[in-house]
Parts: structure tokens; C-alpha cells; sequence
């Protein structure tokens, strides 16, 4: 619509003009930054968020009616040891509900924008696949971080238990530890895209985070590098042992940060190789 | 991959670019390179026995400004063409050019001013409102949504959705909901808009009423258009120029008034309650008689007589006794022009059931 041929006008006018008129008002377009990128997407999953809280509700109910399950089966059954390694439940659970939620939403959300036509407008912007990926996984972790807020705070009254929430440590370390999720949530977009039926079983791989938040990191070093676990573990001494960010070893930290951007990249790669092909195949954008 | 991961820091578009050239082009007529230019493209599905040919060496150019309808049946490659020019299927050869742009390598510049509506997807966010829609969508074409406000409004306006711009899209009817779909897609200010089967599913008011827009979004807007269809009241009602397609090649392209006067043969057709088997017997021996309606109320008979030679035929009815009640020269259709060029009609699939 830039094929303006008339003179410029003063911004101000711009909205006086009548439509069909033959005037053409003065708002030639300009062009967006990464700013106006950032905030498009943010605002969406915003809009989404307060307009359908239901759906956020449903997961929170659904997060604690498995962790009362959890924890009243085991009072049950383990009684005191249980009681005693509540806090390390807690704090498991509470990362088990972020990855969760960073995973199911960057995949889903993938599998529902190919059914709505939607995906194939954020690959073909000018902007490029990737920082339009990234802004939406940032909404979904934030917005992941809310709900399990909740989860959190309900889990720690109900089971009365205390932990330390300096928020800098928590959210700097669980962010971290889910963005290596993040990355799993791409690669799974990915496959979903190439095998639509597939996408469906990879919902499956977020009962095996129970495992990777679980791993042996003491046992098994070498587990340090599988997504999650080794945040995992330095959640655990920064919740329970109140240990702050700063007073982590720097190759502890250093490690943190490099599991979750070479999963990211590498979820993201896959994604790129994926819609490649499907961009090949002819399947990218078939409903 | 490793391209488009490499750039992925740089701008998001060189808009400032693309808009200095289109305008001059604006200046100068339509002197830049057209808005799409399609080169030997040819895209296969599938290996082996099984392989199915979407698009066979097709060549093609779209002056700015124009409107082009591709039409052919189902599996003619209508939509694998124009997902190929959209950059969301990779051809197996041959070249795409969007405003100069190839879109193969220099992929974001080209994608800054082309989009699609494509055929039964939704192509926006149903839980947004419709003004919300556009706006997003026009960001991430790359252009920032107050700067477009009020161009936003005037779309809304022209499209009847003004009254709608805060309802959630879900709420909407049909042939509202395929308003906000072609709304969102002209939010950006693509310059080159693909429509896929744009009138598919609505009914005859709502596809009149979108018909009529996208003329005038054309004609005003200044817009490059190209609609696919099977549905040639759309084609012929919107284009100016009409591409055939059948088994992934064009099988005709040129005007659509060219395509009907090509085809306009000299039938006439003579409508008389006096057109007994015997008055049609006395006109096949003058006349090439191309079609007998005996069921028709009157019966009706179809003669070739072009130029002079309707004089011929009106002395001949005269002398057969036989009271005109209807003359008319036959207007052919796209329909049978495709017929005629390809052998098959426009609702057969042409091959392979890939669009």
C-alpha cells in the first residue's frame, strides 16, 4: 500500500480524512522494530491469559489435585520419611510444573498455530522464525512462572513447610533449568510439524521430566548435562539450603548456562531442519 | 538454515529500502521489476511411481498493480505455486522473484511485502478481537501497528467489520470470520497479496460483497492481487488477467476479454416455437448447426453464423416460416474456455489431488 503517490501531509492530519475520499491521509507505514515485535507477542499471550483464565486455572487445579495425591498417597505409605524430605518434593514438584508447562505450551502452541494457518506467517516475517520463537517462549515461561507461583504457595501452606524464595536465586535458577525444556518443546514443535501424530506422543516426554528433575547428579555426573537435572540439583541447595546465586561455584553457574542454551539451540535447530523439510516436502502449512 | 540462523540478527527489514524503490516506481509507472516473477518453476511431490509433478517449468509474470486470477481445477498447482512464492514450499527448480526479491535466497526482504490468505486456514487468532488481529499481524510483517491505526480503521470500514473491530474473531459468522482473514492479511501493507479460493464456503451475498472489495481494494489501494480459484464468477469478476492451469502448466494466459473473444465463436443461438425438426433440417442444409435444444420452452437451436452471414440466417428463418422469439449471440465462459483449451472442466481434478 506504500505505492502512495500523493504529496506528504502533516502527521496530524492523518486521521481527519475520510475513507474513499481520493485523499490519501498520511500514515505511511513505518517499520517495525524489535520493540514493537516484543510487545505484539507479549501482549498476546497476555490477551490470552486474563481473556481465558480458565485454561490457566484448569492447570493449577489439575497441578495440585496430582501433588495432594502425591503427597497424601505418601504419607501414607512412607509416613516419616516422607515428612522429612517434603521440602526436596516440594521444590521438585514446583520444577516439575514449570517444565511442564514451558514444554506443553511451546509444543502445543506450535501444533495449533500449523491447524490455524498461523505458523507459517511467523516463518515468513521479515523479522525471521527465530526471535518471533524466542519472544513466544519467553511469554510461556513467564507465563509458566506464574501459575506455578500459585502451585507453590499452595503446596508450602498446605504441607507447612518452609523453604527460602529469594526470588532473584529462584527465578534465575529455575529459568534457566526450564529453558534447556524450552528447547525440547522446539524440537517437539518441530517433529510435530513434519509428523503431525507423532506431536501427539511427544506429550508423553513430560512424565520422563520426573526422571531428568530426579537424576542422580551426585552418582552420575555425566547426568549434569541432560536438560533439567543439573538445575535440578542446584535448586534444590538454593531452595532448601538457602544457598543465593552468588555464592554458587562459577562452573556450577557456568554450566547451568550452558545446558540451557545448547538445548535451546539445539531444539531450535531441529525446528529449523523440521520445517525445512516439511518446506521441501510440501507439508508445512497443510491442514 | 544456517542462512537464515546467521541473519537472524540483523534488522528485521530493510523496509526503508524497499519503500525508496516502489517509490519510484510510483514516479515513474510501472518501470521497476514486476511484482512477482516466476521463472522455469517446477515442484514435484513424492519419488518414484508415486511422484506427482505440482508444477511443471512454469513461467509467469505480475505487472504491479494487476489483478490475476489463476484458475484450474483441483491439482492443477494453483496453491503449490503460490506457496512456492510465499517461500513455504521449496521448489525443485527454477526461480521466484517477489518486487526483485528472489524469494529462495534474499528471503526476508522479500517477505516484507508479500502475504496470503490460503485456502481453509484461518490465518488468525480466533480468542483476539479483530482489531487486535490486525495489529499483531501487521507487526509481524514488519510494520508498526499505530503508525497503520488509521489505515486499520478505513480497512474495517471498507470490509463492514468496523462494528465488529472489538468482538473476538470466534463470535463472528463465516463470512465475517474470511473478512478478518483477508483484513489481517492487507494489515501489514504486502504489496503482493495471494488469495486462495477466497470465496470458498461463503454464501452468495457474503462472496459478492468480498468480490467487490477486492476489486476495489485494487483499483484504490493500488495493490497487486493474484486469486486462485476453480470458481470463475470470482476470477471473472475480480481479474484482469487470467492464467489457466491444468497439470501444473498454464495452458492459456492472457486477458480475461481476450480469452472470452478468442473463444467468442459466431454461434448464434434462435430461439422459435416454429422450430420444428423440419425448419432445423432446412438450416443444416445452409448452416453448420452446432446445437439443437428441442426441451427448451421455446426450442432453441444454436447456428454458426458470424459477420455476414447472420443476414444469411435471418433470411433463412424468414423463409422457413419460422417467428423469432429470441436472438442472441452466445457468450462463452471461462468454463468452456477451459474446456476447449484442456479437455477436461474445472471441477475435475486435473491430476493427483495435491493443490
Amino acid at each position: 500500500m506504500s505505492a502512495d503517490t500523493s504529496p506528504p501531509e502533516d502527521p496530524g492530519g492523518a486521521a481527519a480524512a475520510e475513507p474513499g475520499d481520493g485523499v490519501r491521509p498520511d500514515d505511511e507505514p513505518r517499520p517495525a522494530t524489535y520493540y514493537h515485535l516484543a510487545r505484539a507477542v507479549l501482549y498476546r499471550e497476555f490477551l490470552i491469559f486474563v481473556r481465558y483464565p480458565a485454561n490457566a486455572i484448569g492447570g493449577i487445579v489439575v497441578s495440585l489435585f496430582f501433588f495432594a495425591a502425591l503427597f497424601l498417597g505418601g504419607q501414607l505409605l512412607a509416613g516419616q520419611a516422607l515428612a522429612d524430605s517434603i521440602e526436596g518434593i516440594v521444590v521438585g514438584y514446583f520444577l516439575w510444573t514449570l517444565s511442564v508447562g514451558a514444554y506443553s505450551s511451546v509444543s502445543n502452541d506450535i501444533g495449533s498455530e500449523v491447524q490455524w494457518g498461523t505458523l507459517e506467517r511467523h516463518i515468513t516475517t521479515p523479522f525471521g522464525f527465530a526471535p518471533v520463537a524466542l519472544l513466544k517462549g519467553v511469554a510461556k515461561v513467564v507465563r509458566t512462572f506464574l501459575t506455578s507461583a500459585v502451585i507453590l504457595a499452595v503446596m508450602l501452606l498446605a504441607t507447612g513447610t518452609r523453604l527460602s524464595l529469594a526470588p532473584v536465586t529462584v527465578v534465575a535458577v529455575a529459568g534457566l533449568s526450564i529453558v534447556s525444556v524450552l528447547g525440547l518443546g522446539f524440537a517437539a514443535g518441530g517433529v510435530t510439524v513434519l509428523y503431525k501424530r507423532i506431536g501427539n506422543w511427544l506429550n508423553l516426554l513430560q512424565f520422563g521430566f520426573v526422571g531428568l528433575i530426579s537424576a542422580p547428579v551426585f552418582d552420575l555426573p555425566w547426568t549434569r548435562v541432560l536438560p533439567l537435572a543439573h538445575g535440578s540439583a542446584m535448586l534444590q541447595r538454593a531452595m532448601v539450603d538457602g544457598t543465593r546465586l552468588w555464592e554458587f561455584p562459577p562452573a556450577d553457574l557456568a554450566l547451568l548456562v550452558a545446558v540451557a542454551g545448547g538445548y535451546l539451540a539445539g531444539g531450535y535447530l531441529v525446528f529449523q531442519l523440521a520445517t525445512r523439510r516439511a518446506r521441501r516436502l510440501g507439508v508445512l502449512g497443510d491442514y | 538454515m544456517a542462512r537464515s540462523a546467521a541473519s537472524a540478527s540483523d534488522g528485521p527489514r530493510k523496509r526503508d529500502e524497499t519503500r525508496s524503490a516502489d517509490d519510484d516506481a510510483s514516479t515513474d509507472g510501472l518501470t521497476g521489476p514486476p511484482a512477482l516473477s516466476v521463472e522455469r518453476l517446477t515442484k514435484r511431490f513424492g519419488d518414484g511411481d508415486d511422484a506427482v509433478t505440482a508444477v511443471d517449468d512454469v513461467s509467469l509474470a505480475v505487472e504491479r498493480g494487476s489483478v490475476v486470477g489463476l484458475l484450474g481445477p483441483n491439482g492443477a498447482g494453483k496453491t503449490t505455486l503460490i506457496k512456492c512464492a510465499l517461500g513455504i514450499v521449496v521448489p525443485d527448480a527454477g526461480s521466484i522473484r517477489v518486487f526483485g526479491n528472489d524469494v529462495g535466497d534474499g528471503r526476508r526482504a522479500a517477505y516484507a511485502d508479500v502475504d496470503a490468505m490460503l485456502e481453509g486456514a484461518r490465518n488468525d487468532y480466533w480468542r483476539l478481537t479483530v482489531r487486535e488481529n490486525l495489529r499483531y499481524f501487521a507487526t509481524i510483517s514488519g510494520v508498526d501497528p499505530d503508525s497503520v491505526a488509521a489505515r486499520h480503521d478505513r480497512l474495517l470500514d471498507r470490509l463492514d467489520l468496523a462494528d465488529k473491530a472489538d468482538t473476538p474473531v470466534r463470535d463472528l459468522a463465516r463470512g465475517m470470520k474470511q473478512k478478518v482473514s483477508l483484513a489481517s492479511v492487507l494489515a501489514g501493507g504486502a504489496e503482493l497479496v495471494f488469495l486462495d479460493e477466497p470465496t470458498l464456503g461463503l454464501d452468495v451475498e457474503s462472496a459478492r460483497t468480498l468480490r467487490a472489495e477486492l476489486r476495489r481494494l485494487a483499483v484504490e489501494e493500488g495493490l497487486t492481487i493474484v486469486v486462485s480459484s476453480h470458481d470463475m464468477t470470482t476470477i471473472e469478476a475480480v481479474c484482469d488477467r487470467v492464467v489457466m492451469l491444468s497439470n501444473g502448466r498454464i495452458v492459456a494466459d492472457d486477458s480475461v476479454e481476450a480469452l472470452l473473444g478468442a473463444a467468442a465463436s459466431d454461434a448464434v443461438r434462435v430461439a422459435s416455437p416454429d422450430l420444428d425438426a423440419e425448419a432445423v433440417a432446412g438450416l443444416r442444409e445452409a448452416f453448420e448447426v452446432l446445437d439443437v435444444d428441442r426441451e427448451a420452452r421455446p426450442p432453441a437451436v444454436t447456428v454458426a453464423a458470424g459477420g455476414d452471414r447472420l443476414y444469411d440466417l435471418t433470411d433463412a428463418l424468414r423463409a422457413a416460416g419460422v417467428t423469432v422469439s429470441d436472438i442472441r449471440t452466445v457468450q462463452p465462459d471461462l468454463e468452456e474456455v477451459f474446456l476447449e483449451r484442456t479437455g477436461s472442466d474445472l471441477g475435475a481434478p486435473s491430476g493427483g489431488d495435491r493443490r
